[in-house]
């Protein structure tokens, strides 16, 4: 009986988490437009709803009845896949986040994370890679020059930075003395890690920007110069999977900044209830995410690979060896 | 080249990505800043300066009459041939016009009409609002040209507008000097 209950949380749980990320990516196509129209001094969307409120469900009725076109000369069973790829990695790497220690239900204690791994990091990083996968067999399958090019180009810049990436959390690894991301936030009750590791998380923010494959790093769809990249041939739903994974990569990476060097619901000052500290704070580096986006031209190819081998990569090695002197 | 010239003070800066930082302090700015949108045609709509040449209107005298002497002078001169102006004699024995036709699908607006006419009769007033689903729609007649409104005292400001379109709203503004489209520009 105990069994089913805990399955049924587990269950429960899952199913929550995959509406939350699912339904998340409308109102942030809202924020996202919002801020472009008030930075370049527009209204953004007002005409759908109260001040443009309802447009997403606009936007996603219109891409739910759009043909699913595929190109005649593209692999059917590539470009089928590519989408599902792209979408579901983010998804799983959420089974590990933690987003606070528990709250209590009718007198049951319920842990506000699906598991507690051990080595949660690692999952992270693995599964976080396998999202590329998605881009380059879309971009692949497409057969189209502009989606070849973009998710050539993603496939290098992810080789580039998923290395100082993995190298940027290693500094915050040696502090909690653990991979668990439970025991990471715990060990951050006093001091959050970025006062320790500022090069650490700014390591980790950069190489977050091009994980996340946004401005300034967006080369994989660089409307400027590819089309739309290696989502060129994308219409319809596929499009939105595509869309979908990239917000919700974008969410993951705040998430991770948040709990690895903020603190995560750990609060500061003001008490407030933890989970809506750490919405707060996600929320912020949502906001900075899209701040950049409007503020920033896009790097070139050369200089994204320069910056990532020759300043983020030294500069995350640094790191480890500056937190392992320091601390040891 | 000028990079080897900087000081030290700029290659601080650029340690410190000053220049970026600037960047989104000044997008920051931006952001709160109000914004120049129009919302037209939901709430508001472009007046034009009465300079401008839009829709023609046919004026009438003071005792209600037509001003319009059917002289044909506007269909002489017109560039492209699209007014057609067919003269009667009316009851009290004045050459007034039977038909006036603008066709303003081919009309390119340049007001040589409203410089033709000796008696004043017709002009280009403000009025931009004229699309239609059907060619033969933009054929104008006599009485729907009296019928536009004329000119507005002034002009160069945005009024309150709404959805529909179709009807003819003037509404003075009090934009005297014309609008002013950097007032809500942030300069820095």
């Amino acid at each position: 009986m105990e069994l089913v209950v805990a399955l049924g949380l587990i269950v429960f749980k899952v199913a929550l988490l995959i509406a939350f990320l699912l339904l998340l990516p409308l109102p942030l196509t809202w924020v996202e437009r919002k801020i472009a129209g008030h930075i370049q001094q527009r209204l953004g969307p007002m005409r759908v709803g109260w001040h443009g409120l309802l447009q997403p469900v606009a936007d996603g009725i219109k891409l739910l009845t759009k043909e699913d076109h595929i190109p005649a000369e593209a692999d059917h069973f590539l470009f089928k896949l590519a989408p599902i790829l792209a979408l579901a990695p983010p998804f799983v790497v959420f089974v590990a986040i933690p987003f606070g220690e528990s709250v209590s239900v009718l007198g049951n204690e319920i842990t506000l994370y699906v598991s507690n791994m051990n080595v949660a990091l690692l999952f992270v990083f693995a599964v976080i890679g396998l999202e590329v996968y998605g881009v380059i067999f879309g971009g692949w399958a497409a057969n189209s020059k502009y989606a070849v090019l973009g998710s050539l180009r993603t496939c290098a810049q992810m080789i580039s930075y998923e290395i100082p990436m993995g190298f940027a959390v290693i500094g915050v690894v040696m502090l909690a003395q653990s991979m668990s991301l439970l025991d990471i936030v715990r060990a951050q009750a006093d001091v959050w890690n970025i006062v320790y590791q500022p090069i650490g998380f700014f390591v980790f923010f950069v190489a977050g920007l091009a994980e996340a494959q946004r401005i300034p790093f967006d080369l994989a769809e660089a409307e400027g110069d590819l089309g739309a990249g290696f989502h060129t041939e994308y219409s319809g739903i596929r499009f939105a999977f595509f869309m979908v994974s990239e917000y919700v990569i974008m969410l993951l990476v705040s998430v991770l900044a948040v709990i690895l060097f903020f603190g995560g619901w750990n609060g500061v000052l003001v008490p407030l209830p933890p989970l809506l500290w750490f919405a707060l704070k996600v929320a912020f580096f949502v906001y900075l995410f899209m701040w950049f986006r409007f503020t920033f031209p896009r790097y070139r190819y050369d200089q994204l690979m320069a910056i990532g081998w020759k300043v983020l990569l030294p500069l995350s090695m640094a790191n480890i060896i500056i937190t392992g002197i320091a601390f040891s | 080249m000028s990079r080897t010239q900087n000081s030290i003070g700029t290659w601080i800066g650029w340690t410190f990505f000053a220049d970026l930082a600037n960047g989104l302090a000044l997008t920051f700015g931006y952001m709160f800043s109000r914004s120049v949108t129009m919302q037209y045609p939901d709430k508001e709509k472009w007046l034009p300066y009465s300079r401008y040449r839009g829709h023609h209107f046919l004026k009438r005298d003071e005792e209600g009459e037509i001003k319009c002497v059917a002289c044909e002078l506007c269909a002489r001169i017109c560039p492209c041939y699209c007014i057609e102006v067919v003269p009667y004699e009316d009851e009290k024995g004045n050459r007034r016009p039977l038909k006036f036709e603008i066709d303003t699908a081919r009309c390119l607006f340049c007001g040589l009409c409203e410089d033709a006419c000796p008696a004043d009769a017709i002009a280009l007033g403000q009025q931009y609002e004229f699309s239609s689903f059907s060619s033969r729609d933009l054929v104008i007649g006599r009485d729907d040209l009296l019928a536009k409104p004329g000119k507005a005292a002034m002009g160069g400001g945005v009024v309150a507008a709404r959805l529909d379109t179709k009807k003819d709203v003037l509404v003075e503004t009090s934009e005297t000097r014309g609008y002013n489209w950097w007032r809500n520009i942030r300069r820095t």
